[in-house]
């Protein structure tokens, strides 16, 4: 089942073209990654799935709901009650505690829920450090505390930018872990990514240059290949 | 949870936040002290003013329309106020307005010594004068005429002493300490006198000689009469309501009549002394009435253009201060925007900030208003300058609209800040 649809997305900025004719599907509980050079597109891609763009042309369907005429509210909507955000550089709010940032993304969803906070931080393996404010947890930890706030809300598609992009291959492997339990679990993730070896744990890779797909290969059909070709 | 984010940003950004209620309090300071004057400069002002002297001169009716129409002087008709009535101008309706009066009895006389003629004053230097209500107020030309520059002193009211101008003095080559024997024509009324100072007052009493009252009615043989009255009195700035009265006071209806009436116009305080004294005519002294009101509005229209061009710098301040906060805060707004926060949130999360930063600052800027007004009260007035209560709900409507105007840039950049920019650099 597709839960996400992308129909010819071009992306113009003046007269540079971030993206060109872009077609993609995503089936329910796929873990698809984007990888390509910088400047390729892949960020600019996430952007507009993770409705804080919007394409210059073409039709962007998730879970049925077609953005296009979409307003900036019910963008803001959507991503609220279907998308989780995993960040690079985590994004925390620096004044609140790990479980605060968690209770933030359900303070917008719906309602505060101290417990269920709590749950998500248990998942991740942080209940121990949920009073601790960002600055003193360690970059893994804070971006495990980003995984938590991404699923507090039950998101139908989890959209990580470079999720390990900025942590030690220690924390890599930890949050790399996390990220093959949710998709265990029956998570859609998308994730950009420079890593190959990051790729290689996605069922699907999209190679994307200049703004196009270049290559579009599945774990059992030489995804390893083109990884690491990337 | 909207009060930890808002608690915790206005603590993450307290110095920021800090420089804006310092600069809403400058703002609101100002404001509140120049308002506070502006509404109680009135009194102050006039008071000031009072060094004109008098605004009002009440004279016998009859002899009244003797001098407007053959320009006989007050008394030269034989008709005279009583002495004995000249405290019912303290039981006026506003009898609070009138700070100093004087009785003026007028004569010819002749200088012993020199054979020369003079016009002899008599009237109050400093009079201790008990009210029908019970109270006592000092009162005489000491307190009506400051301006005048006295050499030696001022006559005591009981002694045989007087004041002779400085053009007089000149003239007739009389100084400080002189007695003369003050003689009126066609009597054998006489009077020893010590000269006790000599004044110089810019105007045509210098050529005259001041005595007290009752001297000048025992040489006169007009005991308990004066000629006229100077009367120095607070008044309120004349509008179309205190002309349209001055030209016709029939033409008022009754309701224009009653505002007229229990408004310190000085044609309504002049009205009120006819009403009080027989047979009196006041008239205001409209030379002296309109110049007090000109300076009272133009003082006021001063302290509104100071207040006004504070309000505006403050807004000014409080926009860079705020443009700047938003700009520094732009990935946490943009993070918030990400996480699923509509503008509408955010913009009450900021103004939120805002807005307790602007009530702090306002707070703050209000009892230092308070204390800025008592300074330029006792430097410029030498008086305390009241608190007025209305001042207040004034304030914080100001305080509400120039922060907000202040943060309108910022709430530009908030409502078009996308999240995508400031978290991925796009």
């Amino acid at each position: 089942m597709n839960i996400l649809e992308l129909r010819d997305i071009s992306m113009i900025y003046g007269t540079v073209k971030a993206l060109q004719d872009i077609n993609l599907t995503v089936q329910k509980g796929e873990w698809v990654a984007l990888m390509g050079p910088s400047g390729s597109g892949k960020t600019t891609l996430m952007n507009i799935i993770g409705c804080m763009d919007k394409a210059s042309r073409g039709s962007v369907v998730l879970d049925g709901v077609e953005f296009s005429q979409l307003n900036a509210k019910q963008l803001t909507a959507i991503r609220r009650d279907k998308i989780g955000l995993v960040f690079q550089q985590f994004h925390l709010v620096p004044y609140l505690t790990a479980l605060e940032n968690v209770m933030v993304a359900q303070y917008y969803h719906s309602m505060p829920d101290e417990q269920e906070a709590m749950a998500a931080l248990e998942r991740v393996g942080l209940a121990e450090r949920a009073r601790h404010l960002p600055s003193q947890l360690s970059g893994g930890e804070q971006q495990r505390v980003c995984i938590a706030r991404a699923l507090i809300n039950y998101p139908m598609l989890i959209l990580a930018d470079e999720p390990t992009g900025n942590l030690d291959e220690a924390n890599a492997n930890i949050v790399l872990r996390l990220f093959q339990e949710l998709h265990q679990e029956g998570h859609t993730i998308i994730m950009v990514t420079h890593d190959p070896d990051v790729g290689k744990l996605a069922e699907r890779c999209i190679m994307l240059d200049h703004g196009k797909i270049v290559q579009h290969s599945n774990r059992y059909e030489g995804v390893a290949k083109a990884c690491v070709n990337g | 949870m909207f009060w930890q984010i808002l608690k915790g940003s206005l603590v993450r950004q307290r110095q920021k936040m800090f420089m804006v209620a310092i600069t809403i309090a400058l703002g609101v300071s100002l404001t509140t002290a120049m308002l506070n004057v502006m509404l109680d400069v009135g009194d102050k002002v006039n008071r000031e003013l009072k060094a004109y002297g008098a605004n009002i001169t009440v004279t016998p009716r009859s002899a009244s329309i003797l001098h407007d129409f053959y320009g006989v002087e007050a008394g030269g008709a034989g008709q005279y106020l009583q002495e004995s009535e000249l405290g019912k101008l303290k039981t006026i309706f506003w009898a609070n307005n009138i700070v100093d009066f004087s009785p003026i009895l007028e004569t010819r006389a002749i200088i012993g010594q020199t054979a020369s003629e003079i016009t002899l004053v008599g009237t109050w230097f400093n009079h201790r004068l008990d009210l029908p209500t019970g109270e006592t107020v000092e009162t005489g030309i000491k307190q009506l005429k400051s301006w005048w520059s006295v050499e030696g002193n001022w006559v005591q009211e009981s002694s045989q002493g007087a004041m002779l101008g400085s053009m007089a003095a000149s003239r007739l080559g009389l100084q400080i300490g002189d007695e003369i024997d003050l003689v009126i024509p066609g009597s054998d009324r006489t009077a020893k006198v010590k000269i006790e100072g000599v004044f110089n007052s810019g105007g045509p009493e210098d050529e005259e000689i001041f005595v007290p009252l009752g001297l000048a009615q025992k040489l006169t043989n007009l005991p308990g009469k004066v000629g006229k009255i100077e009367v120095s009195a607070i008044t309120t700035p004349e509008n179309e309501l205190a002309r349209k009265a001055a030209h016709d006071p029939k033409s008022l209806s009754l309701k224009e009549w009653e505002t007229w009436y229990c408004t310190a116009y000085v044609g309504a305080i002049a009205y009120q002394i006819e009403e009080a004294i027989t047979g009196a005519h006041a008239k205001p002294v409209r030379q002296v009435a309109e110049s007090e009101g000109a300076i009272l509005q133009k003082t006021q229209l001063l302290m509104l253009l100071i207040t006004v061009l504070s309000l505006i710098g403050s807004t000014l301040g409080i926009s860079n201060l705020l443009t700047a906060s938003v700009m520094e805060r732009n990935r946490e707004v943009g993070l918030l925007k990400a996480l699923g926060a509509d503008d509408t949130e955010v913009l009450v999360l900021t103004l939120s900030q805002i807005l307790f930063t602007g009530i702090a600052g306002g707070f703050a800027g209000y009892f230092l208003g308070l204390g800025f007004a008592q300074i330029i009260g006792q430097t410029v007035f030498s008086a305390a300058v009241a608190a007025k209560p209305m001042v207040i709900p004034i304030v914080m409507v100001l305080v509400v609209l120039v922060t907000l105007t202040g943060s309108l840039p910022a709430i530009r950049m908030l409502v078009s800040l996308r999240p995508a920019e400031v978290l991925h650099g796009r």
